[in-house]
C-alpha cells in the first residue's frame, strides 16, 4: 500500500492530447494485462477531473471499450459519461459495443452499459437502450433490475410522453411487488421522480400497495427506506382507520440510526395525522416524535440546522410535540451562529408560563455573549418573551432595562425597539421607563432604533414633561434621516401638536416639520402624509386628534404563527428545502409540482377547513363557466407567487395516453378539465370552504423579518404585506 | 428528492473530485463552487457559514450542502424539492466509505486513488441523485479496496492473465460480483468464513451539558451509542441481552435490529453485517423521578474572575466527583477578540496520591483562536487542580466568552451502567470470542 502512495497524485498534471493519443496507440502493442492502457485512461480522467476538455479524444478512448477488464471498461464508460452526449455524429461506433455489453454475462457490466447509455440523451442511443431497458427491467439479477429501474426515469425525463408510449411506466408500476427490496425502492423512487414533475403521470398509491411497500421497509436500505417513507405521502387515506393502521406500523421507523430515515418518518406520520379520528393515538404519536427529533440534535451542526428548521414548522403544527423539551434547545457558546438562531427561535416558540423564568435567564446569557447578531436577536426574544407571556412580562422589561443601562449600543437599540411593542401591547403598564429610555436618546443611530423611539415620544407625548424639546431635537436633522425614521418624526410632531396644541413651541415646531415633508421632501408617501395632515389640522383639529390617537388595535402573538392551511402544506415538505426556507417549493423552484393535502372522507374538518388546493398552472382552465343558474364554481384560490414562478409548459395531451387512467395505483393524468391535478375540489358536501385567499402571503411573515437569517430564494419579496404589528 | 451530485473541494477551494452532472450545463458544477467558496471567504469566522447555501443564479433554484471533511469540503447540490438531510445523510455515508476504503480521508488519499473513488461514487450516488449502495459489506464486491487489489497484485503470479480478469470470468465472477444484492440480507453479504470468530462491542457514552453561572446543571444529556464489529463466518444470527435495559431510552438502530422483538422484550435480536457498524444509538435517562431528569456531572468547576481594564485574572478550581480516573482533561476559554497574552500558574491540592510538587497539568495560549487551554491528563479522583492567571486585551473593557468549554473522558466507565447479560448465537455452530469494553467521554459548557 505505501509503495502505492504518491503516484497516482502524478495523474493530477496537465496533460497534451496529442501526448495521450500518441501514448494510447502505443498501448495497443505489447501491453501486459493492459497496464498501459489503464495508466493513460488514468491520467486522461484526471484531466477531465480537472475540467480539461479531452473530447478530442473520443475515438482513441472508444477503441478501448472491448478491452476485457473491468476497470478499463468503466473508465471508457466514464469518458462517454462526459463526451458522449457532445458527439452525436460519432456516437453511433459505440452502440455496438453498448448492445454487447447489456448482453454481457456479468451483471456489473450489464447494469453498467444501460446505466451509461441512459445518460447520453441522443436518439440512436435512446433507440438502442428502449429494447435494452425493457429486457433489463426483467433481468433475472437484481442488481440489473434496481439499476434499470432508475434508468427508466431518465429515459422518461428525455421524452415522457415517448416512454409512456412504450410502457416503461407499467413496467415500473409491476417493479413495486418485486421479491427484492432494493428493487422495490428504486423503483418507488424512479416513480416519485416522475410523479413530481409537472407534465408527469401522477403517481398515486392504494391501500394495497402502500402496505405492501411497507412490508419491504425492513430489508430495504437506509435509502431505500427514505423512498418508500415519502412515497407514503401519495396514499390518501379513505378512513381513518386506515391512516391509523398504517402509522402504526410506520411509527417504528422513528428508531432508525439514519437522520433522514428519521425526518422522513416524521414527514409521513404527520401527513397521516390528518387523516385520523383517534384523538388519543394523535396524541401519543405526538408524544413518540419529540425525542428521536432531539436525538437529531446530537448529530453535526449541519444536520442540527435542517433538524431545527423543521421542527420549528413542526411545533407550530402540532404545539404538543416537544412541549416540555425547551431546555435541549439551549444554546452552547460554541454552537455555530446558525445553529444558535434557530434554536432561539425555537426557544421563543416553546416559551409558556411554566418555563418562562427559565427561557428568560437563558436568553439574559445569551444578551452578554459576543457575537453581535445573536445578542440583538436574544433582546429581541426577551421583548417577544414578554408579549407572549403576559406573567413574564415584568421580569422581562427588568431585563431590558438592565440590559439598556450596559450602555453597548446595539443592546441599547434592539431594547427600544421591543420596548414600543411592549407598550401597546400593555398600555398603561409600563410607561414609567419611558425617562429611561429617554436617557439613551443619542445612542439611538440605526433607522428602526430611532423610529421606535420617535413613536414613543409622541404617543406618549402628554407623558413626557419635555417631549417638545426632545422631538426638536431630533427634528433638527430631519431631513438627512431616512424616510422611516422621517415617517415616523412626523406623526409624533403632529401627535405632540394635537395633545399640547396650546404650546407656541410645539405649533412653531409643527409647522416647520409639516412644511419640509410638503415641499422639500421627494418622497411621495411622505409629502402625501405631510398634506394629510396639514389638511385635518387646518379642517378640524378635534377630528384629527380622533384619527391620529385613535385606540390602536392590541397587540397579539398570534399573527407570528403561520396561517394554518400553509403550514399543513408546507409540512408535506419536511426535510426538504422548502422547510428550510419555510416557502413552498413551487414558489421557487422551477417545473416542482406542487404538494397538497387531499381530501378525502378521512381529512380532519378542521384540515380541511384549511384546504389549499393546488392548481396545476400549466394546464388551460377547460371549464367555460357561462353565469346562469345552479351553483358557482368555487374559484381557485390565486397565487400569484406560484403561477409567477412557474414557466407554463407546453403540454400537448395525447389521446394515446388516456388508457393509463385505467392503472389501479399509477393514475393518468388526464389532464381534462382544471380540477385534475393532485388536488381534488372540494366536494359539495364539505360545507363552507374558507381559502385562504393567497396562503403564502403569511409565510414570510410569520418570522416578519424577525429571523433576517432566513435565506430568501424568491426574488420578489413579500414583505409588503407583512408588516404585521409585531416585528 | 434528489442529490444533484457530489464535489469534493480541497483546502483552497478547487475541485479534485466532482460526479458528472450529465444533465446539467458546464457551468452548474462551477457556480456551485463559486458560491459556495464566496459564502466561506465572506464568513467572520470559520463554522458561521450556514450549511445550506441557496444558489439562485440559475434558472433552476439549487443549492449547496457542504460539510467539511479532513481539510476538504464535501459539497452535495441538491435542487428542486430535496432533502438536505437526504443530502448530508448521504455526505456522512460517503464520508465512512471512504474511511473504510483508505483509512484516511485526506487530499492525498483521494487523490491517490481517485479512480476508485469514482467507481465509489458511480456506485453510491445514482446520476439523477438517488444514492444507492452505501452499505460497506455491499460495496466491497462491486469496487475493490486498494488494499486488497495490492494484496491479489502481490499474490497473482505474473503468468496469470491478472487479477481484475479473474473477476470477470473465474472463481467470484458473475454471480459473485452482485452477491451483495442476492443476498437475503440487504446489509450483510452471503458466504463470510472466518477461521476465528469474533465480535467485540464498544459502548461508547457521552455527556453534553450546560452549567449555569450559580453552579446548577442546566441541562445534562448523556448519548450513547454501541459501536461494534463483527468478525462472523455464515449468517449469524445473534441475541444480545442486558442486564438493565431500561436504560436505553429513544433508541435508535442499525437496519439489522429487530425493532419489535426489542419492543417485546428488550433483547437485540440481530444478523450483523461484516465489519464495522454501530448497532445501536441510545439516550440514558436516570431512572429516578422525573423531577431530577439531569445525569450528575463527574466534575466541579470553582471560577473566581475578575475584569479589569485591558485584561483580567482569574483562578480557576477543578474537582473531580468521580472515584474512576478521568483523562485527558481539557479546559478552553476564549478570551476575547482583542485578547494579547495570558499569564497562569498551576497547582493541585489535597491530592490523596500525593503528588505533591509539580502538578500534572499543562496550559497555553493560543494567540490565533485568542484561546486559554488548560489540559490534565490524568484526573484522579480527589484533590483538585487550580490555575490562577491573568491575560491583557488590547481593548479597555474586554468581553471574553461568559462559559468555560469542559472535556474529558473516562475509560471503562459508563454513566449508564449498562450492562450486558449475555450474548447468544443461534443458527451457526460455531465458537465466537465476544467481548464488550465501556467508554464515556464528556463535553460541558460551564458559565460563570
Amino acid at each position: 500500500m505505501s509503495t502505492q502512495q504518491g503516484q497516482d497524485a502524478k495523474f493530477f498534471q496537465r496533460g497534451k492530447i496529442e501526448e495521450f493519443r500518441a501514448e494510447l496507440q502505443a498501448a495497443e502493442a505489447k501491453d501486459k494485462k493492459y497496464q498501459k492502457r489503464k495508466t493513460v485512461l488514468k491520467k486522461i480522467v484526471a484531466n477531465i477531473t480537472m475540467g480539461n476538455d479531452m473530447s478530442p479524444l473520443f475515438h482513441d478512448v472508444i477503441q478501448c471499450i472491448g478491452t476485457p477488464l473491468l476497470e478499463i471498461k468503466k473508465m471508457v464508460y466514464l469518458f462517454l459519461v462526459s463526451y458522449g452526449r457532445s458527439k452525436p455524429d460519432q456516437i453511433h461506433l459505440v452502440i455496438p459495443s453498448f448492445l454487447q455489453d447489456c448482453n454481457d454475462r456479468n451483471p456489473l457490466i450489464r447494469a453498467l452499459a444501460i446505466r451509461t447509455m441512459s445518460y447520453i440523451p441522443i436518439s440512436v442511443v435512446t433507440e438502442a437502450l428502449s429494447d435494452q431497458l425493457r429486457h433489463c427491467l426483467k433481468d433475472r439479477d437484481p442488481y440489473v433490475r434496481k439499476t434499470a429501474a432508475i434508468c427508466v426515469a431518465k429515459v422518461y425525463t428525455a421524452d415522457p410522453r415517448k416512454a409512456e408510449r412504450k410502457g416503461f411506466v407499467e413496467l415500473l408500476r409491476d417493479m413495486l411487488i418485486d421479491e427484492n427490496a432494493t428493487v422495490v425502492a428504486n423503483a418507488v423512487a424512479a416513480l416519485s421522480e416522475i410523479g413530481d414533475r409537472q407534465d408527469g403521470v401522477i403517481f398515486k398509491l392504494n391501500l394495497t400497495i402502500a402496505n405492501k411497500l411497507l412490508g419491504a421497509l425492513g430489508e430495504s436500505s437506509e435509502w431505500g427506506q427514505i423512498y418508500i417513507l415519502d412515497s407514503l405521502l401519495r396514499y390518501v387515506p379513505e378512513q381513518h382507520s386506515d391512516a391509523e393502521m398504517m402509522a402504526e406500523r410506520v411509527i417504528v421507523q422513528l428508531q432508525h440510526a439514519n437522520s433522514a430515515v428519521v425526518l422522513t418518518t416524521i414527514k409521513a406520520l404527520l401527513y397521516l395525522m390528518n387523516y385520523m379520528g383517534d384523538r388519543r393515538l394523535i396524541d401519543y404519536i405526538c408524544r413518540k416524535m419529540g425525542p428521536p427529533l432531539v436525538t437529531l440534535l446530537s448529530s453535526g451542526p449541519e444536520v442540527q440546522y435542517v433538524a431545527l428548521r423543521n421542527i420549528l414548522l413542526i411545533i407550530q403544527r402540532r404545539p404538543t410535540v416537544l412541549k416540555n423539551d425547551v431546555k435541549a434547545f439551549f444554546c452552547k457558546y460554541n454552537d455555530p451562529i446558525y445553529v444558535k438562531l434557530a434554536k432561539l427561535e425555537i426557544m421563543y416558540r416553546l416559551a409558556r408560563e411554566e418555563n418562562a423564568r427559565e427561557v428568560l435567564a437563558e436568553l439574559e446569557e445569551y444578551a452578554s455573549e459576543v457575537d453581535v447578531d445573536f445578542v440583538r436577536k436574544a433582546v429581541r426574544s426577551i421583548g417577544r418573551l414578554a408579549i407572549k407571556v403576559e406573567p413574564a412580562a415584568d421580569k422581562c422589561i427588568e431585563s431590558l432595562l438592565k440590559l439598556i443601562e450596559t450602555k453597548v449600543t446595539y443592546v441599547v437599540q434592539e431594547a427600544v425597539i421591543v420596548t414600543k411593542d411592549i407598550f401597546r401591547r400593555y398600555p398603561g403598564k409600563y410607561e414609567g421607563i419611558i425617562p429611561k429610555l429617554c436617557e439613551n436618546l443619542d445612542a439611538l443611530d440605526e433607522p428602526e432604533a430611532k423610529a421606535a423611539m420617535v413613536w414613543i415620544l409622541g404617543q406618549f407625548a402628554d407623558k413626557i414633561d419635555n417631549a417638545d424639546e426632545l422631538l426638536d431635537d431630533l427634528v433638527y436633522s430631519f431631513l438627512d434621516e431616512p424616510a422611516e425614521v422621517q415617517l415616523a418624526l412626523l406623526t409624533a410632531v403632529v401627535k405632540l401638536f394635537i395633545y399640547k396644541s396650546q404650546s407656541e413651541v410645539t405649533k412653531a415646531l409643527v409647522h416647520k416639520v409639516l412644511k419640509w415633508a410638503t415641499e422639500d421632501i421627494d418622497n411621495p408617501d411622505l409629502r402625501d402624509r405631510g398634506f394629510m395632515y396639514w389638511r385635518m389640522l387646518a379642517m378640524n383639529p378635534a377630528i384629527a386628534a380622533e384619527i391620529v390617537l385613535a385606540e390602536k388595535p392590541a397587540i397579539t402573538t398570534d399573527s407570528d404563527r403561520m396561517d394554518r392551511g400553509a403550514l399543513d402544506q408546507l409540512l408535506l415538505h419536511t426535510g426538504t428545502l422548502g422547510s428550510i426556507y419555510h416557502k413552498n417549493p413551487e414558489t421557487f423552484i422551477r417545473n416542482a409540482a406542487g404538494r397538497a393535502l387531499i381530501d378525502s372522507p378521512a381529512l380532519n374538518a378542521n384540515s380541511r377547513a384549511v384546504l389549499v388546493t393546488l392548481a396545476r398552472p400549466q394546464l388551460p382552465p377547460m371549464a367555460i363557466s357561462v353565469s346562469g343558474p345552479g351553483p358557482v364554481e368555487p374559484t381557485r384560490p390565486s397565487q400569484p407567487g406560484e403561477v409567477a414562478n412557474n414557466v407554463p409548459l407546453p403540454t400537448i395531451l395525447e389521446s394515446s395516453r388516456s388508457d393509463e387512467r385505467d392503472l389501479l395505483d399509477v393514475e393518468g393524468d388526464d389532464g381534462a378539465g382544471g380540477d385534475s391535478g393532485e388536488g381534488y375540489p372540494d366536494g359539495d358536501d364539505d360545507g363552507p370552504v374558507t381559502k385562504a385567499a393567497d396562503p403564502y402571503a403569511s409565510l414570510g411573515g410569520a418570522f416578519g423579518g424577525y429571523v433576517t437569517d432566513v435565506p430568501q430564494p424568491v426574488g420578489g419579496s413579500r414583505s409588503g404585506d407583512l408588516d404585521d404589528l409585531l416585528f | 428528492m434528489a442529490i444533484d451530485g457530489l464535489i469534493i473541494l480541497d483546502p483552497a477551494g478547487r475541485p479534485i473530485i466532482q460526479s458528472s452532472y450529465t444533465t446539467y450545463p458546464a457551468a452548474y458544477p462551477l457556480l456551485h463552487i463559486e458560491a459556495l467558496n464566496n459564502a466561506l471567504a465572506k464568513a467572520p469566522r470559520e463554522g458561521s457559514v450556514d450549511p445550506v447555501i441557496y444558489v439562485g443564479e440559475l434558472s433552476c433554484s439549487s443549492a449547496c450542502c457542504h460539510v467539511e471533511v479532513g481539510g476538504m469540503r464535501f459539497v452535495a447540490t441538491i435542487s428542486g424539492d430535496a432533502d438536505p438531510l437526504i443530502a448530508f445523510a448521504f455526505l456522512d455515508a460517503f464520508t465512512e466509505i471512504l474511511q473504510d476504503y483508505f483509512g484516511v480521508v485526506s487530499v492525498a488519499t483521494l487523490k491517490d486513488n481517485f479512480d476508485i473513488v469514482y467507481q465509489l461514487l458511480e456506485e453510491t450516488l445514482d446520476s439523477s441523485g438517488h444514492p444507492l449502495t452505501t452499505s460497506p459489506n455491499a460495496l466491497s464486491d462491486i469496487v475493490l479496496s486498494p488494499s486488497l487489489i495490492s494484496k491479489l497484485l502481490a499474490s497473482v503470479s505474473p503468468a496469470t492473465p491478472g487479477v481484475p480478469s479473474a473477476r470477470q470470468g473465474g472463481s467470484f465472477g458473475s454471480n459473485g460480483a452482485s452477491g451483495a444484492f442476492t443476498s437475503p440480507i440487504p446489509w450483510r453479504k452471503a458466504g463470510v468464513r472466518h477461521n476465528h470468530n469474533e465480535i467485540l462491542f464498544d459502548v461508547v457514552e457521552e455527556m453534553r451539558g450546560i452549567v449555569g453561572k450559580n453552579g446548577t446543571t442546566l441541562v445534562s444529556n448523556v448519548f450513547g451509542k454501541i459501536e461494534s464489529n463483527a468478525k462472523l463466518s455464515g449468517t449469524p444470527d445473534l441475541t444480545l441481552t442486558f442486564t438493565n435495559p431500561n436504560v436505553l431510552t429513544e433508541c435508535a438502530f442499525h437496519p439489522c435490529v429487530r425493532l419489535q422483538k426489542w419492543i417485546r422484550d428488550n433483547a437485540l435480536s440481530f444478523v450483523p453485517p461484516e465489519g464495522r457498524f454501530i448497532l445501536a444509538d441510545y439516550q440514558y435517562k436516570p431512572p429516578q423521578s422525573a423531577l431530577v431528569s439531569n445525569v450528575p456531572i463527574p466534575l466541579s468547576l470553582k471560577a473566581n474572575m475578575d475584569m479589569g481594564e485591558f485584561g483580567g485574572t482569574f483562578a480557576l478550581t477543578l474537582t473531580s466527583r468521580l472515584i474512576k480516573v478521568m483523562e485527558n482533561l481539557e479546559l478552553k476559554f476564549y478570551l476575547g477578540e482583542d485578547a494579547t497574552s495570558a499569564q497562569c500558574t498551576l497547582s493541585s491540592a489535597g491530592s490523596s496520591v500525593g503528588s505533591v510538587g509539580s502538578a500534572d497539568g499543562s496550559w497555553s495560549f493560543n494567540s490565533r483562536t485568542k484561546t486559554l487551554r488548560w489540559e490534565i491528563l490524568n484526573m484522579r479522583s480527589s484533590g483538585s487542580w487550580i490555575l490562577r492567571g491573568s491575560w491583557t486585551s488590547k481593548i479597555k473593557a474586554p468581553r471574553p466568552a461568559h462559559a468555560f468549554q469542559i472535556s474529558f473522558e473516562i475509560p471503562s466507565y459508563s454513566f449508564s451502567s449498562l450492562k450486558v447479560d449475555q450474548l447468544r448465537l443461534s443458527s451457526e455452530t460455531y465458537k465466537m470470542y465476544k467481548g464488550v469494553r465501556m467508554r464515556s467521554k464528556g463535553s460541558i459548557e460551564w458559565r460563570w
